[in-house]
C-alpha cells in the first residue's frame, strides 16, 4: 500500500517537474511569436539593437555573445579555485573546525543577495580593474566574469565537496592499505566516484552564471554591441531582459521574451554538450 | 522531519486563511497602483500619509511605466502610474478607455564630473552636440564661448545614460528631439535608445555613481535625486533665452502656461521666461468607467477618493519636502475636472 | 630517485597548492562579508526588527537632525520568511521524490526528461521566472500582485538544485545499503523513507540549504509577482514586501541606501542560522 502511494508520488512529482518545464516554454513561446513572425531565425544573428519604437530593430546576438563570453569565463575561473576548497573540506581536513569554518563561509557566499554583488562589483572591483589599467572604465566581460565567478563558487563548491566527503571510506582505505598516496587516492578513486556529483555541481554552477542578472547589470556596461575583448563592454540577455522588460510593449516585449527562450535553448544546448565530453572522457 | 514540515504548512495556511477571513469581516479596502520609479518616493511618502490619516493602504510598485500600463491593461491595479502619457494609438490598445491624472512636476537635470569649476552652463545646441558625440573635449570652443568665467580642462567628455527603460530618458530625449533635428533623425525620443555615444548605467543611482566616479563624465538624472544629493548640475539656456537653474519654481513654471484640458502634454522646451526646460508631469493611468469586470464600487469610490487627495495641498505640499515641484493652480483644476469625468455604470462618482 | 620519492612529492605538492588555493580564494570571500559586516552593523538595533521601511522623508529628516536611520525592516522580514517558506514547501517534497525518482530509475526515458528539466530550469534568468509566475498567478489566480506568486516563481527556481542534490547524494550511496533493507523484509517504502533518504540527508541538505540561500536574496522575480508593501502582512493573496525588494527600493532611494547593507546583513545572518540548524538537524536524524 504504502508502495504504491511512493510510486504513485515519485511519478506525480516527475510529472510535475515536466509540466512546469512544458508550461514556461509554451508561455515563453506564445509571447514570442510577434518576434518570430516578424524576424524569423535572422533574430539569432543580427546585431542591431534599436529600442526606439519609432524605429525598432531587434537582434540577439550581442547578447548571446555577451552571455556566453562571461558564464564561461566564470567557469574556466571558478574550476580550479572551488575543487581545491571541496578537496579540502571534503577530504584533507574533513570534519574539522577549520573545514566547518570554511564550509560555512562559503555558505554564506550563496546568501549574499545579488544586487550586493553587484554594488560590491560597482564599488569595489570596478576601480580595482582601472587601478590596474585593464580597462578604461572598469566595466566590462571581465569584471563581470570575476563577480559571477565568486557568486558560483559556493554552488560548486558545497556541492562537490558534499559529494567528495561521501565516497565510502571502505574504497579509499582498500587503496591506502596497496600504498597510494592521498594525491593517488584522490585521483583514482575520489574523483571517479564523486565525479558525476561534482561533474552535475559544475552544471548547476554554470547554469547559475547563464541566469544571473543583477549583479552582471551593474557591471557589464550595458553596451548593446558583440564584445571584440575580454575587457569591451557587452550585454547578456538576462541583463537587457531585466533592464528593458519595465519599460517594454508590442515587439520589443516580444523580443525580450525570444532572448529568454534563447536563453532557454542555450542552457539545453551547453548541458548536452557537457554531457556528451563527459561521456567521451570516460569511455 | 515529516512532522516539521506539517506542522510549518499547517501554521502557514491558518495564518493566510486567518488573514483573509479577517478582510471579509472587516471589509477593509486596500488599493494597488504600479508604474513609474520617477515619483516613488513621493507617493511612497503621500500614501503611507493616507494610511495614517484614512486608513487605506495603497500598494505601490515602481516596476516601470510600461510595467504600470500593462498592469492596469491586465486589470490587476486600481491605477497606473506613467511619465509619459499614452499616445492615441496606445490608448485605443487598452481594453477600456482611460484617463491621465497628473499628480506632480520634476525634471531632468545634467549632472557632471568637473573639477574645480562652478556651474557650467550649456545651450540646447551645445547639449545636443554633446550627447550626439559631436564635441568630445570640454575645453572645445563651443563650451568654452558660453562659459567665459570659468577655465574648462582638456578632459574627454565620457556620456553617461540609462541602461534601464525609463520614463527619465524619455522626457529627456523628448526635449532633444525638440531642439535638435540632428537627434530627432538619428536617435529619436523614446524610454531607451540607442546611443551614439557613451556608457550606461543602471537607475539614477548608477548614473550618478558612475558619473561621480568618472572624470569628466556627464549624464541626466532626475531632479529630485539630484535634490536630495545636492549634485552639481547644468545650468541650461531656455527656450527664451535665459539660462535657467534647475529650481523647484523653475520646474513649476511651465505648466503655468496653457495646458490641454485632458493634460497630455509634454512640457519641455517651455517658452515661458522663467521656465526650466527639460521639466515633466506625471500621471496616474485609470480607467475612466470603473464598473468593469466585477469590479466594486467601494473599490472605485476608493481610488477616486483617494486621487482627489493627491490634488489636495496636504498631499502637494508633501512634494516639495521630498523635492518634486507641486502642480500650479491651472493644472489642479484640469486635474480635478478630469477627476469628475470618472464614472461608475455611468453615474459620476462622489 | 625512486618512484616512491616521486610520488610522495607530488602528493606533497599537491596537498599544499590545495591549501594554498583554498586561502588565496577565501581573502575576496571574507572581505565581501567583512565589508558587509562593517556597511551594515551600525544599522542593526531594536527597531530593525521591529519597524517597517522608512519613508524617504523620515530618513531624511533623522539625517539632517543628525539622528541615526528610522524604521527597520519588518515588513521585509515577514515577507521574506512567508514566502521562502511556501516556496520551500511547495519545492522540497516535489524536488526530493523527483530526486528519489531519478536516482531509483536512473536510465529511463522519463528520468532523462526530468533530469534535462532540471538543468535547464536552472539556467532560467530569474526575472523570467517572474514573468511566468505574473502569466500564471498574478493574472489568472489572484487577481493582482500576490505573495503567492513570488512563492511559485521562487519554488521553481529551488526545483533544480534540490533535485540534482537529491539524486546524486542517493546515488552515492553503497547499493548495499538498500539491499540489505529489502533482504530483511523491508518494503520499497519503508526503504526509502527510513533508509535511503536518512542516510543522503547530508547532501540532500546542503541542496535545500543551498536553494533557500539563492532565491532569499533574490529581487528580480519578485517585483513582478509580490510587488513590495509598506505594512507587515501575512496574506498569500495580497502583495507583499521581502528583504530583496527593500533592498532595491534602498538602492534607489538617496536617503536611503545605507540600509541596503543592514538588510544584506540581515540575510546574511539568516542563512547562517539556517545552516547551522540544518547541521543540527541532520546530525541529529543521523543518530537516531
Amino acid at each position: 500500500m504504502k508502495d504504491r502511494a511512493l510510486k504513485i508520488g515519485l511519478l506525480v512529482s516527475g510529472t510535475i517537474v515536466l509540466l512546469i518545464m512544458g508550461g514556461i516554454v509554451f508561455t515563453l513561446m506564445s509571447g514570442a511569436l510577434p518576434t518570430i513572425k516578424e524576424y524569423g531565425l535572422s533574430f539569432i544573428f543580427s546585431s542591431e539593437w534599436n529600442p526606439n519604437p519609432d524605429r525598432e530593430q531587434y537582434g540577439a546576438l550581442p547578447f548571446i555573445m555577451g552571455t556566453l563570453m562571461t558564464s564561461f569565463l566564470a567557469l574556466l575561473l571558478c574550476i580550479p579555485l572551488s575543487f581545491p576548497i571541496a578537496l579540502f573540506t571534503g577530504e584533507y581536513f574533513k570534519g574539522t573546525k577549520a573545514a566547518s569554518f570554511i564550509s560555512t563561509m562559503v555558505d554564506l557566499l550563496a546568501g549574499i543577495p545579488s544586487i550586493v554583488y553587484g554594488l560590491w562589483g560597482f564599488y569595489t572591483l570596478r576601480p580595482l580593474m582601472v587601478e590596474l589599467g585593464l580597462s578604461q572604465q572598469g566595466f566590462g566581460v571581465f569584471t563581470s566574469a570575476l563577480v559571477l565567478t565568486i557568486m558560483i563558487i559556493p554552488y560548486a563548491t558545497s556541492l562537490s565537496s558534499e559529494f567528495i566527503r561521501m565516497v565510502p571510506n571502505d574504497i579509499k582505505e582498500a587503496a591506502f592499505a596497496m600504498g597510494a598516496t592521498r594525491f593517488e587516492v584522490i585521483k583514482k578513486v575520489i574523483f571517479p566516484a564523486a565525479g558525476s556529483g561534482i561533474f552535475a555541481s559544475y552544471i548547476l554552477a554554470l547554469g547559475r552564471a547563464l541566469g544571473e542578472t543583477m549583479a552582471v547589470t551593474m557591471l557589464i556596461g550595458n553596451v548593446n554591441a558583440i564584445p571584440m575583448g575580454l575587457f569591451d563592454s557587452g550585454n547578456t540577455m538576462a541583463s537587457v531582459i531585466a533592464n528593458q522588460f519595465g519599460e517594454a510593449d508590442g515587439l520589443k516585449l516580444s523580443s525580450l521574451i525570444t532572448i529568454g527562450l534563447l536563453l532557454f535553448l542555450l542552457t539545453a544546448i551547453v548541458n548536452s554538450l557537457g554531457r556528451l565530453i563527459i561521456k567521451k572522457l570516460s569511455a | 522531519m515529516k512532522k516539521i514540515f506539517i506542522i510549518i504548512a499547517l501554521t502557514v495556511a491558518l495564518l493566510s486563511c486567518g488573514n483573509s477571513t479577517q478582510k471579509n469581516s472587516t471589509q477593509k479596502i486596500g488599493l494597488t497602483g504600479a508604474g513609474a520609479t520617477f515619483p516613488l518616493p513621493f507617493y511612497n511618502l503621500a500614501f503611507k500619509t493616507y494610511n495614517k490619516s484614512h486608513g487605506t493602504l495603497v500598494t505601490y510598485g515602481g516596476i516601470g511605466s510600461g510595467g504600470g500600463i500593462r498592469s492596469l491593461k491586465d486589470k490587476i491595479v486600481d491605477f497606473g502610474a506613467s511619465d509619459a502619457y499614452l499616445s492615441d494609438k496606445k490608448m485605443g490598445q487598452m481594453p477600456f478607455p482611460i484617463v491621465h491624472v497628473p499628480t506632480c512636476m520634476g525634471a531632468v537635470v545634467v549632472a557632471y564630473n568637473i573639477e574645480g569649476i562652478g556651474e557650467l552652463h550649456l545651450t540646447p545646441e551645445v547639449l545636443s552636440d554633446i550627447f550626439l558625440g559631436n564635441i568630445t573635449k570640454w575645453n572645445d570652443n563651443k563650451i568654452a564661448d558660453i562659459n567665459t568665467n570659468i577655465k574648462l580642462p582638456e578632459l574627454p567628455i565620457t556620456v553617461v545614460y540609462r541602461s534601464d527603460g525609463s520614463g527619465t530618458t524619455y522626457v529627456f530625449s523628448d526635449y532633444l528631439s525638440k531642439i535638435s533635428n540632428d537627434w530627432k533623425e538619428k536617435v529619436g525620443c523614446a524610454k531607451s535608445l540607442r546611443w551614439p555615444t557613451g556608457i550606461a548605467a543602471k537607475g539614477n543611482p548608477g548614473v550618478a555613481g558612475t558619473i561621480a566616479q568618472t572624470k569628466g563624465a556627464i549624464g541626466y538624472i532626475g531632479s529630485e535625486y539630484a535634490f536630495s544629493l545636492n549634485i552639481p548640475v547644468a545650468v541650461l539656456q531656455n527656450k527664451s533665452g535665459n539660462y535657467i537653474k534647475p529650481s523647484l519654481e523653475s520646474i513649476s513654471a511651465p505648466a503655468s502656461a496653457a495646458i490641454p484640458a485632458d493634460t497630455r502634454v509634454m512640457l519641455t522646451n517651455s517658452p515661458a521666461k522663467d521656465a526650466y526646460p527639460i521639466a515633466c508631469f506625471t500621471w496616474i493611468v485609470l480607467y475612466k468607467e470603473q464598473a468593469y469586470d466585477g469590479r466594486k464600487i467601494e473599490q472605485a469610490e476608493a481610488t477616486i477618493k483617494l486621487l482627489k487627495w493627491m490634488l489636495e495641498d496636504t498631499a502637494q505640499n508633501l512634494t516639495k519636502k521630498v523635492h518634486y515641484a507641486p502642480l500650479p493652480v491651472a493644472a489642479k483644476e484640469n486635474a480635478k475636472a478630469i477627476l469628475q469625468t470618472i464614472t461608475f455604470e455611468g453615474k459620476a462618482l462622489k | 630517485m625512486t618512484n616512491t620519492r616521486y610520488r610522495q612529492i607530488k602528493d606533497k605538492a599537491f596537498f599544499y597548492t590545495v591549501c594554498a588555493i583554498t586561502a588565496i580564494t577565501m581573502i575576496p570571500l571574507i572581505s565581501i562579508i567583512w565589508e558587509l559586516i562593517k556597511k551594515g552593523i551600525k544599522h542593526i538595533n531594536f527597531s530593525f526588527f521591529t519597524e517597517v521601511a522608512p519613508s524617504t522623508l523620515d530618513a531624511m529628516l533623522a539625517k539632517t537632525a543628525g539622528e541615526g536611520m528610522p524604521g527597520g525592516i519588518a515588513n521585509g522580514i515577514v515577507g521574506t520568511l512567508l514566502i521562502v517558506s511556501v516556496a520551500s514547501l511547495i519545492a522540497i517534497p516535489i524536488g526530493v521524490l523527483a530526486g528519489v525518482q531519478l536516482a531509483e530509475k536512473a536510465n529511463s526515458k522519463f528520468s532523462h526528461a526530468i533530469r534535462f528539466t532540471a538543468e535547464l530550469l536552472n539556467g532560467v534568468p530569474s526575472i523570467v521566472l517572474g514573468i511566468i509566475a505574473y502569466a500564471w498567478v498574478v493574472r489568472p489566480i489572484t487577481g493582482g500582485y500576490s505573495a503567492l506568486a513570488g512563492s511559485l516563481a521562487l519554488a521553481i527556481m529551488m526545483l533544480p538544485l534540490i533535485i540534482r542534490s537529491t539524486e546524486e547524494s542517493i546515488k552515492m550511496l553503497p547499493t548495499s545499503l538498500k539491499e540489505a533493507s529489502l533482504a530483511l523484509g523491508a518494503s520499497y517504502a519503508t526503504t526509502t523513507i527510513k533508509i535511503i533518504l536518512p542516510s543522503a540527508m547530508s547532501g540532500m541538505f546542503t541542496g535545500i540549504l543551498l536553494s533557500i540561500s539563492r532565491v532569499m536574496g533574490e529581487t528580480a522575480p519578485l517585483i513582478l509577482t509580490a510587488l513590495g508593501s509598506s505594512v507587515i502582512s501575512l496574506d498569500l493573496s495580497k502583495p507583499s514586501s521581502a528583504v530583496p525588494l527593500l533592498i532595491w527600493e534602498f538602492y534607489n532611494d538617496p536617503y536611503l541606501i545605507d540600509m541596503i547593507w543592514s538588510s544584506s546583513l540581515f540575510l546574511l545572518g539568516l542563512i547562517l542560522l539556517f545552516n547551522i540548524t540544518a547541521k543540527q538537524i541532520s546530525k541529529k536524524w543521523k543518530t537516531q
